[in-house]
């Protein structure tokens, strides 16, 4: 495959740069050795990644620490939702079919933009692929603990249409070996009931303002739990899980008279889990089988008004219907309506930049279910940022106060959902400062933000005094300052492409819930690091190319109790070495990825570890 | 000369027997693998991790019950790592099995241990048993090896030994997930032949967490389902029910989560009574006396007020987690497990219930564990330092009572009398 060097679209859209925003894109978007789009996040500046481990684990992000259900997930501008969970597990989406990774902290500010991209802390756009010529690629992988994948894309482009489908199948038994080796431990083992399969195809279809997605992912894979003492391999986890995910959406987007512009997005998602325990050979833990049905329309209408090119006005309204439907007992279908509108305004004044926006969200929930629905939720939030631009050099500040709403699980859930709970809300205050430098084969940027989190009734399952039963409770308030800062610097020729990507994250937050408890007042919160970095270097020279990726994290405390009860810090060096080769029209490719080089034995959950050092080798043939 | 040197031994003597030895299980935090023993010696804690010092390994996840089997065996029941660790009272690991997966609850003869668990399989020395519903297992304390099982409900909970028989309080806790219902029986096993004697319906649903002996009274826990049906307390009177009589419980309006017996024979209990419906919950504190209790059908027995500043200490916990009484010197403990991510607290009392300390232990404190002050089990140890002279009436048994009998012994201000 071969992909148009970078473009700079910075330049073409005046009001972007007044809040933060970091991408990856293109060629170094696919130079990195990922494989979800989970792991293309982890080298942004100020991203948490909370992965269970293997492949079939939970991947979701956590952005200054506000917590995933934070983090909106936008695919060509449409978010991907789970009104169950409200967490989007960003191992289902690859990121062969995507062009682009952006990460805005807080709005992305395009003239014409949907209320719900105003509505979570932090926004991930991905955004799809559009083929600008005909072919046809294959690609196969076999990879560490007997895993195998096929992938094939199919892609046109014809009289100002485009599209592609993609497909690809994954089967692995995931069964990595790992060590826990301490003072009082010396564990060593394979992970069992790790394994995965699943399938994935997906179409589009673009032209000019209009684009459409569908898309399905079927997939089982194995649960399994925290590694924990044990005499023998006897008792193993046995939960599995079955996602079937669906959705179509399509946009459609309109320019007239210069200064009018509409936009029409439209959704529907269709979403089934099953989680079983119920097996024969399961002797010994409670045998559930549940299946849960959600499903989710979804439309916007967005206008926005440019009377002038430094003005814009914008308003939007979203609407969104969903419906949970699940076979647990003491629960009944649930069903949410959530509308949204905003308002919002931009300049560009000479350089000096101002956005502001008004957001209103109106949730209400209609169950069958015994414990009845929650009273509705009716809030208006406001978003402002302002920027000033000279010669390269920018400034900026913005605010930002947002909730999200308790999820249908934290909510309605069978023995823990609470219908009494409140919004969680953020408010984020940022100041940061940006410089471009670009010639004919230069180009670097820098980048900085100091910024200050507040997170206010924070959603937690917690015990219940004096029963044995656990509940969704508002309980938390964290206090977080931070720094951001990425540098990045381009270097190209004819025959030469350099790449060097750097972020740092600092961060020092702090929980703030109970003033007498000297045990956790003030101190950091747990699984949070104060200190991580990334630094990706890509070479190119003609049809070679290497890439190396090194993170660091530092050390993060996972329970208050005591001072050991932290996960170390690990260094997670990964390299990728691609070599294409054009005999006639066809064009041969291979891959060879090295992840954990070092092999650290690292974990983001206790006992849950990850997979040490793996390999993958990739063959492609594109026509 | 003589007696000062006999006093600096009697010092002596006293300074290395310590009164209070306290091993107390911090569950952890599941699937964590980070369950640990607090060894709390008289005023302080000595390990928050005294199993790691001991054994320079871990004792594994969620440890769910500790009993002492005889002068130097105590057993421990460490749920999701499916083992029963053995340890003698200086810490140290003796024996261990996997044989009862998702085990619970633990009781003994001296002889045997007898464990309840939620599995379907047992290892035995006859090979592999399966069951439908939950068991109990017979643990042979020479072998340590299963030597015997006996099905009962499903997800059999708490288990007490009583003039040779079982006592089950069944849960069916699972309920609410698998398909069958809550459990309401406590069943009657045969301790030596280990057969089934008869299974007493509570009526009350979800026999769930310790109960508490006293004799021949026991205090079940019944939390209810938390939607429709509330949480009760079922005082339960194992020889009335041996005996065949059908009024062998009682059931209070009340709950009690957290219980334990305490010096005079009284059960101490604390709980909440808790519906999703509104999440509200209804907090009790009370000294039940199960005698007085059984003879009143419930009317009496009931008392809400503790000794001394214990209500308005406990009532300042942030998360009661477990109340438990030293057998041996009536001292009084509670644990406090605060916000779950931070250490809990181990709360102890006097006798009379002026707090003495709160010191600092490991995430959800729970079980507790008093040695015996001379490290002599079997012998029944004079108390100590419990000077309450009160009016109060006791049976031999150790019951409260209303009114001395006519006729019969019974016990006043520390002396046997008779009243004819």
């Amino acid at each position: 495959m071969q992909y148009l060097s970078e473009i700079i679209i910075t330049s073409k859209q005046p009001f972007r740069t007044t809040t933060t925003s970091q991408t990856l894109q293109g060629c170094e978007l696919q130079a990195l050795s990922t494989t979800s789009v989970a792991d293309a996040l982890k080298y942004f500046a100020g991203v948490q990644i909370k992965d269970y481990g293997g492949l079939g684990g939970l991947k979701t992000i956590n952005v200054r620490s506000l917590g995933a259900q934070h983090v909106g997930i936008y695919l060509d501008g449409i978010r991907i939702t789970n009104a169950q969970n409200g967490t989007v597990d960003l191992g289902k989406f690859s990121l062969s079919t995507m062009d682009r990774v952006s990460l805005y902290n807080a709005n992305k500010l395009d003239k014409c933009q949907s209320a719900s991209e105003y509505a979570s802390g932090a926004t991930v756009y991905l955004r799809t692929r559009r083929p600008t010529k005909d072919s046809l690629s294959v690609q196969l992988r076999r990879a560490s603990f007997t895993t195998w994948m096929a992938k094939a894309n199919a892609q046109f482009e014809r009289n100002g249409w485009s599209g592609f489908i993609d497909a690809e199948w994954t089967d692995s038994r995931g069964d990595y070996p790992f060590r826990y080796h301490s003072e009082y431990e010396d564990t060593v083992g394979r992970r069992s009931n790790s394994d995965i399969r699943y399938g994935r195809i997906e179409g589009v279809l673009f032209k000019g303002g209009f684009s459409s997605h569908i898309y399905y992912y079927d997939s089982e894979r194995g649960c399994p739990g925290g590694i924990v003492r044990r005499l023998s391999d006897k008792y193993v986890n046995v939960g599995r899980e079955w996602n079937r995910d669906f959705f179509i959406q399509a946009s459609y987007q309109k320019q007239f008279m210069e200064c009018h512009q509409v936009k029409l997005n439209a959704k529907y998602t269709n979403e089934h889990l099953r989680y079983c325990t119920d097996y024969p050979e399961n002797h010994n833990t409670a045998r559930v089988n549940n299946h849960y049905l959600q499903q989710d329309g979804y439309g916007a209408l967005c206008y926005a008004f440019t009377p002038w090119p430094w003005l814009s006005l914008s308003a939007s309204y979203d609407v969104r219907y969903s419906k949970l439907e699940a076979d647990l007992k003491k629960f009944d279908d649930v069903f949410r309506l959530d509308q949204k509108q905003v308002m919002a305004v931009q300049t560009n004044w000479h350089g000096l930049q101002a956005a502001a926006s008004l957001l209103h969200q109106h949730y209400h929930d209609v169950t069958f279910a015994h414990v009845g629905a929650a009273a509705p939720l009716d809030r208006w939030t406001p978003a402002i940022s302002a920027a000033y631009t000279l010669k390269g050099l920018t400034l900026r500040a913005w605010y930002k106060k947002i909730f999200r709403a308790p999820t249908l699980n934290d909510l309605y859930y069978t023995q823990a959902g609470n219908r009494n709970l409140k919004p969680e809300y953020t408010k984020q205050l940022n100041l940061g400062i940006e410089y471009h430098f670009d010639s004919p084969h230069w180009n670097a940027s820098l980048q900085a933000d100091v910024y200050q989190n507040k997170i206010e009734n924070r959603i937690v399952c917690l015990p219940l005094k004096g029963t044995y039963t656990w509940s969704m409770m508002n309980y938390g308030y964290t206090f977080c300052q931070g720094l951001n800062a990425t540098a990045q610097g381009r270097y190209h020729t004819n025959d030469w492409q350099l790449s060097l990507l750097t972020s740092l994250t600092w961060q020092h937050d702090v929980n703030r819930t109970d003033p007498d408890d000297e045990d956790t007042y003030d101190k950091p919160i747990c699984y949070s690091p104060t200190l991580s970095s990334g630094v990706t270097a890509i070479i190119g020279w003609r049809n070679l190319q290497l890439s190396t990726s090194y993170l660091y994290v530092g050390e993060r405390m996972w329970s208050y109790a005591d001072p050991e009860d932290v996960l170390k810090p690990y260094h997670n060096i990964d390299t990728k070495l691609t070599y294409s080769h054009n005999i006639g029209k066809t064009q041969w490719g291979i891959c060879l990825e090295v992840c954990d080089l070092l092999d650290e034995q690292y974990e983001h959950i206790p006992r849950y570890p990850m997979p040490g050092r793996n390999y993958k080798l990739t063959l492609s043939l594109g026509l | 000369m003589k007696k000062l040197i006999l006093l600096l031994l009697c010092a002596i003597a006293c300074n290395i027997q310590a009164q209070e030895r306290i091993i107390l299980l911090n569950e952890g935090n599941w699937q964590a693998d980070n369950g640990k023993i607090s060894y709390f010696e008289d005023g302080g804690i000595v390990s928050n991790q005294w199993f790691r010092d001991v054994n320079k390994r871990k004792l594994g996840d969620t440890p769910n019950d500790i009993i002492q089997i005889s002068n130097n065996l105590i057993a421990i029941s460490v749920n999701w790592s499916n083992i029963i660790q053995f340890i003698s009272p200086d810490g140290k690991s003796m024996a261990e099995t996997e044989d009862v997966p998702n085990n619970r609850k633990l009781a003994t003869d001296g002889r045997y241990v007898y464990v309840t668990s939620y599995g379907h399989e047992c290892g035995t020395v006859n090979g592999y048993v399966t069951f439908t519903k939950g068991y109990v297992a017979k643990i042979d304390i020479q072998t340590f090896k299963v030597v015997a099982t006996c099905e009962v409900g499903y997800e059999p909970e708490g288990i007490a030994y009583y003039k040779g028989h079982l006592f089950i309080a069944n849960t069916g806790g699972y309920a609410f997930q698998e398909d069958h219902e809550y459990e309401t029986t406590v069943s009657i096993i045969n301790a030596e032949t280990m057969q089934l004697v008869k299974d007493i319906d509570t009526e009350q649903i979800n026999l769930y967490g310790k109960l508490s002996q006293s004799g021949q009274y026991l205090c079940i826990n019944s939390p209810g389902d938390y939607y429709d049906i509330p949480a009760a307390t079922v005082i339960f009177d194992c020889e009335k029910a041996l005996d065949g009589d059908d009024d062998c419980f009682v059931v209070l309006e009340y709950a009690s989560t957290y219980s334990c017996t305490m010096l005079d024979g009284n059960f101490l209990a604390i709980g909440a009574r808790f519906t999703y419906y509104t999440n509200e919950y209804k907090f009790n504190y009370l000294v039940i006396n199960p005698g007085e209790v059984m003879a009143t059908d419930g009317g009496g027995g009931i008392d809400e007020s503790l000794p001394g500043t214990m209500l308005a200490d406990l009532q300042a916990l942030g998360m009661p987690y477990g109340v438990y009484v030293n057998p041996y010197t009536g001292y009084i403990y509670a644990t406090d497990a605060g916000s779950f991510a931070a250490a809990g607290a181990l709360i102890q009392w006097s006798p009379e219930g002026v707090l003495l300390g709160r010191h600092k232990v490991y995430i959800n404190p729970a079980h507790f564990l008093a040695l015996p002050p001379n490290g002599d089990f079997t012998k029944i140890v004079p108390i100590v330092g419990n000077n309450r002279q009160t009016g109060d009436i006791y049976d031999l048994r150790g019951v409260r009572l209303n009114t001395p009998p006519i006729g019969k012994p019974y016990i006043q201000g520390g002396k046997k009398m008779i009243r004819y």
